[in-house]
C-alpha cells in the first residue's frame, strides 16, 4: 500500500507537470459543463413550449366560441379544435436528451383520423439535427474515452521511450505494480471529473436524489473502467507510444462510431419496419376513398364497431359530420395492421439493438443513459400509445354529440378531455446495460492482465 | 564466504544469435569485478540477466543466494544499478527523482539526507532543486550514483557508469567505489575503460562474443599489461 501511495503521488506530480493533459482535462470539464447547459437549456425550452400549449388551447377555444356564438355542431368544433397531447420530460432528460430532439414532444390532435396526426412533427433545422445532441451523456460516452486515451496511450511506453524504465524496474517494484498505480491515478482523475460533472448536472437539472443517481454513476464509472481496460490491453502489448495511440484511437473509432453504425444498418435490415409515411398514405387512401364509398356501406362498417349508435337516422344528406368522422375512423382502422406492424417493428428493432449493444459498450452506455432519462425509443412509443388513448377519449367525448345530435354549447369546451404524459425512467433497461458493461469490462481486464503477466516487460 | 553474486552456466540465446555462452562467475562481498569487452560482446546482456530484465535460456543468476528468475523483486532489494546513460523524469528536480528512486527501494530520507547523497555523488548543491530537464548527462549520472549509494545495496551493477563524467568526477566516482567496496559492497562493472578497471577492480574479466575468455586479478597486472591482454583477446 505504501508503494501504491508513493507511485500514485508521483503520478500526480507527472500529471501536474503536463500542460497538455491539464489543458485537455480543462477542455473536457468545459465541454461537460457546456453539455449540461445545452441539455438542460433544451429541456427548459421544451418545458416552456409545453407550458404555453394550454394557453394556446384556451385562445383557440375563445376563437371557436367567437366563431360559434351559440350552440354549435360538434362536427365543426371537432374539425377545427386542436387538442394537445403533451410528453413532459423527466428531470433526467436534460442529462441525456436521447430522442427528444428528433421525435415530437407534443402532438396536435383533431377529431380526424389519428394515424395522419400521430407522426406529424414540427420542422426542425436539418443541420442542427445532423450535429446531434451535445448533452452530458454525449460527453461521457463519446469524449471521455478520448481523455482516457490521451492519459493512457503512453502508460508505460513513455518511461520506456524516455529511458527511465530500467532505473525504475531496478527497484523492488514490478511492472504490474507500476501499471496499476498509473491506471489508478488516471482513473481517479477521470472518475473525479465524471462525478464532478454528474453532480453539477444532477443539481442543475434538479434531479431527485434516489437510486437512479447511483445507477447513473455506476454506468458512467463502469464505462470509464472499460476504456481503462482497453488502455491496459494495449499497454500489455508493449509497443511504442505511437502504436498505442493509433491502436486506441482505432478502438475508439470502432467501438464508438463504426460498430454502432453497422449495428444500426443491420438492425434496420433484420427488422424491416413500414415507414410512418406509408401509414399516413394508407390512412389517407382509405379516407379519400371514403368520399366515394356508399354512405350506407360506410355506416354499416362503422356501426359494427360502435353498435350503440346503430339506431341513428339513415343518412340522406350529401354531407353530415357523423358520416365524415365515421370514414375518418374507418381510415384509421384500415391502417391499423400497418400501425401495429410499425409499432411492433420499432419495438423489435430497439430490443435487437439492446441485445447486440454488448458489441459496443458506447452504444450500451448511451442506450442505458437514455433509458434512465426516459428519452429512448420505448419512451416515445409509450407517449404515442398514450396519445392514441387520448384520441380515443376525444372520439368517445364527441361521438354522443355527433350521433345523438346534441348541440355543442360553450360549457362543453371545459369538459373536453386533456392529456399529459411523462415517460418514466426504464431502470430495468439501464440495469441490463450495466450488466453488459460489466461483462465487457471484466473481459477486457482479464485479457489485459493475462497479457501483462504472460509477457516479460521490456525495460528498453 | 558465500558469493553475493553468482552465475551458473548462465546462457542467453536470441533467434540466430548467442548473446551469452555459459557464464560461470562468483563475486564475494567487497570484490570489484570489471568486465571488459567490445560493444555487443555480451556485457549488458549479463547485467540484464542479473537484473532480471531478460530471462536466461539456460542456467541461473543468483544475488545473495536468491535465484533472479524466481525472486525478481526480492533480489532488487539487494542490488543497485547505474546504466550507461541515466535518464530521469525531466520535469522533476534531482531531489524529487532521488526521493522517488530511494522510496521505491524502501528508504524514506529527509530532504537534507537526500541533498547529502547528491553532494556525495558530486552534484553541485544548487542543482539539486533544479528540474532534471536542465541537467547535463554527467549531472544525471551523478543522481544515478546517488540513488545507488542511497539504496545501501550489497551489489552494484554498473554499465559504463562513468560515461559522460568529466575526469575529475570519474576520479571521485572511483574513490566512491573503493569506499563502498571497503564497506563490503560487491561491484560488477561493465566498462570499456581499461585504466579505470585497473584502478578500481580487484578482478578483471574479458568478454568476447558472449564468452568470458579471461579472468585475472588486477593486482597481477599493470595497466599496460592489461591493455595488451585485452588487445590480444580482441584480435
Amino acid at each position: 500500500m505504501r508503494l501504491f501511495r508513493l507511485l500514485f503521488y508521483y503520478e500526480y506530480l507527472h500529471f501536474k507537470a503536463s500542460r497538455g493533459l491539464l489543458l485537455l482535462t480543462g477542455l473536457l470539464l468545459a465541454a461537460g459543463l457546456y453539455g449540461i447547459y445545452y441539455g438542460t437549456a433544451e429541456v427548459a425550452r421544451q418545458r416552456q413550449h409545453l407550458a404555453e400549449l394550454p394557453d394556446l388551447g384556451r385562445h383557440q377555444v375563445a376563437e371557436l366560441q367567437a366563431k360559434f356564438p351559440g350552440p354549435a355542431d360538434a362536427g365543426e368544433v371537432g374539425y377545427y379544435h386542436q387538442n394537445y397531447a403533451l410528453h413532459h420530460p423527466t428531470a433526467w432528460a436534460g442529462l441525456a436528451l436521447g430522442q427528444r430532439d428528433v421525435n415530437p414532444y407534443y402532438l396536435k390532435l383533431r377529431l380526424l383520423g389519428l394515424q395522419g396526426q400521430l407522426y406529424a412533427s414540427e420542422n426542425v433545422n436539418p443541420t442542427k439535427a445532423l450535429s446531434g445532441n451535445f448533452d452530458l451523456a454525449f460527453v461521457l460516452v463519446y469524449l471521455f474515452p478520448l481523455l482516457i486515451i490521451a492519459l493512457g496511450f503512453n502508460l508505460l511506453s513513455s518511461e520506456r521511450e524516455q529511458g527511465i524504465l530500467p532505473l525504475l524496474l531496478a527497484q523492488p517494484v514490478s511492472a504490474t505494480q507500476l501499471v496499476v498505480a498509473k491506471l489508478a491515478f488516471r482513473l481517479a482523475v477521470v472518475l473525479g471529473l465524471g462525478v464532478l460533472l454528474s453532480a453539477v448536472g444532477l443539481a442543475w437539472a434538479r434531479v431527485p436524489l434516489d437510486g437512479r443517481v447511483g445507477l447513473w454513476l455506476a454506468l458512467g464509472g463502469l464505462y470509464c473502467l472499460f476504456w481503462f481496460g482497453v488502455v491496459l490491453l494495449v499497454t500489455a502489448w508493449q509497443r511504442n507510444s505511437s502504436f498505442n495511440a493509433v491502436a486506441l484511437l482505432g478502438a475508439w473509432l470502432t467501438l464508438v462510431v463504426l460498430v454502432p453504425s453497422l449495428l444500426s444498418v443491420y438492425v434496420a435490415a433484420a427488422r424491416p419496419v413500414p415507414q410512418g409515411l406509408a401509414l399516413t398514405m394508407q390512412q389517407r387512401e382509405a379516407i379519400h376513398g371514403g368520399w366515394d364509398q356508399p354512405k350506407a356501406e360506410t355506416m354499416r362498417r362503422f356501426f359494427a364497431q360502435y353498435p350503440q349508435y346503430r339506431d341513428t337516422a339513415t343518412i340522406r344528406e350529401r354531407f353530415v359530420w357523423r358520416w365524415y368522422y365515421a370514414f375518418q375512423y374507418l381510415g384509421d382502422q384500415s391502417a391499423a395492421p400497418l400501425a401495429r406492424a410499425y409499432a411492433q417493428g420499432q419495438a423489435q428493432r430497439h430490443a435487437l439493438a439492446q441485445r447486440l449493444a454488448w458489441l459496443s459498450p458506447a452504444l450500451s452506455a448511451q442506450l442505458s443513459f437514455n433509458a434512465l432519462a426516459g428519452t429512448d425509443l420505448p419512451a416515445h412509443m409509450a407517449f404515442q400509445q398514450s396519445a392514441t388513448r387520448y384520441h380515443d377519449a376525444l372520439r368517445a367525448f364527441y361521438y354522443p354529440f355527433l350521433f345523438k345530435k346534441v348541440p355543442f354549447t360553450h360549457a362543453e369546451y371545459a369538459r373536453l378531455p386533456t392529456h399529459s404524459f411523462t415517460s418514466p425512467s426504464d431502470t430495468s433497461a439501464a440495469w441490463a446495460g450495466l450488466g453488459q458493461l460489466l461483462l465487457s469490462t471484466a473481459a477486457v481486464y482479464a485479457l489485459g492482465l493475462a497479457l501483462l503477466r504472460g509477457r516479460a516487460v521490456q525495460s528498453r | 564466504m558465500p558469493p553475493i553474486l553468482e552465475a551458473r552456466d548462465l546462457r542467453k540465446e536470441y533467434p540466430g544469435k548467442l548473446a551469452l555462452k555459459s557464464l560461470n562467475l562468483q563475486l564475494a562481498p567487497g570484490e570489484v569485478f570489471c568486465l571488459l569487452g567490445q560493444n555487443g560482446a555480451g556485457k549488458s546482456t549479463t547485467i540484464n540477466l542479473f537484473l532480471g530484465f531478460i530471462a536466461p535460456t539456460a542456467g541461473a543468476a543468483y544475488i545473495n543466494g536468491l535465484e533472479v528468475a524466481r525472486h525478481p523483486l526480492d533480489i532488487k532489494k539487494h542490488l543497485a544499478y547505474i546504466p550507461e546513460n541515466v535518464l530521469l523524469y525531466p520535469h522533476l528536480t534531482g531531489l524529487e527523482n532521488l526521493a522517488l528512486l530511494s522510496s521505491l527501494a524502501g528508504f524514506k530520507y529527509s530532504e537534507n539526507e537526500l541533498r547529502d547523497y547528491l553532494a556525495q555523488a558530486g552534484l553541485p548543491p544548487e542543482a539539486a532543486s533544479r528540474r532534471v530537464g536542465t541537467y547535463s548527462k554527467g549531472m544525471r549520472q551523478k543522481v544515478g550514483i546517488a540513488s545507488a549509494v542511497a539504496k545501501r545495496a550489497q551489489v552494484l551493477l554498473l554499465d559504463e557508469p562513468t560515461s559522460g563524467l568529466d575526469p575529475k568526477a570519474s576520479n571521485e566516482f572511483s574513490e566512491l567505489l573503493q569506499q563502498l567496496s571497503g564497506q563490503g559492497t560487491a561491484v560488477f562493472m561493465a566498462t570499456h575503460d581499461i585504466f579505470r578497471a585497473k584502478e578500481v577492480g580487484t578482478r578483471v574479466g574479458i568478454m568476447r562474443e558472449g564468452e568470458l575468455v579471461d579472468v585475472r586479478p588486477t593486482a597481477a597486472l599493470n595497466a599496460n599489461e592489461l591493455e595488451q591482454l585485452y588487445l590480444t583477446h580482441m584480435q
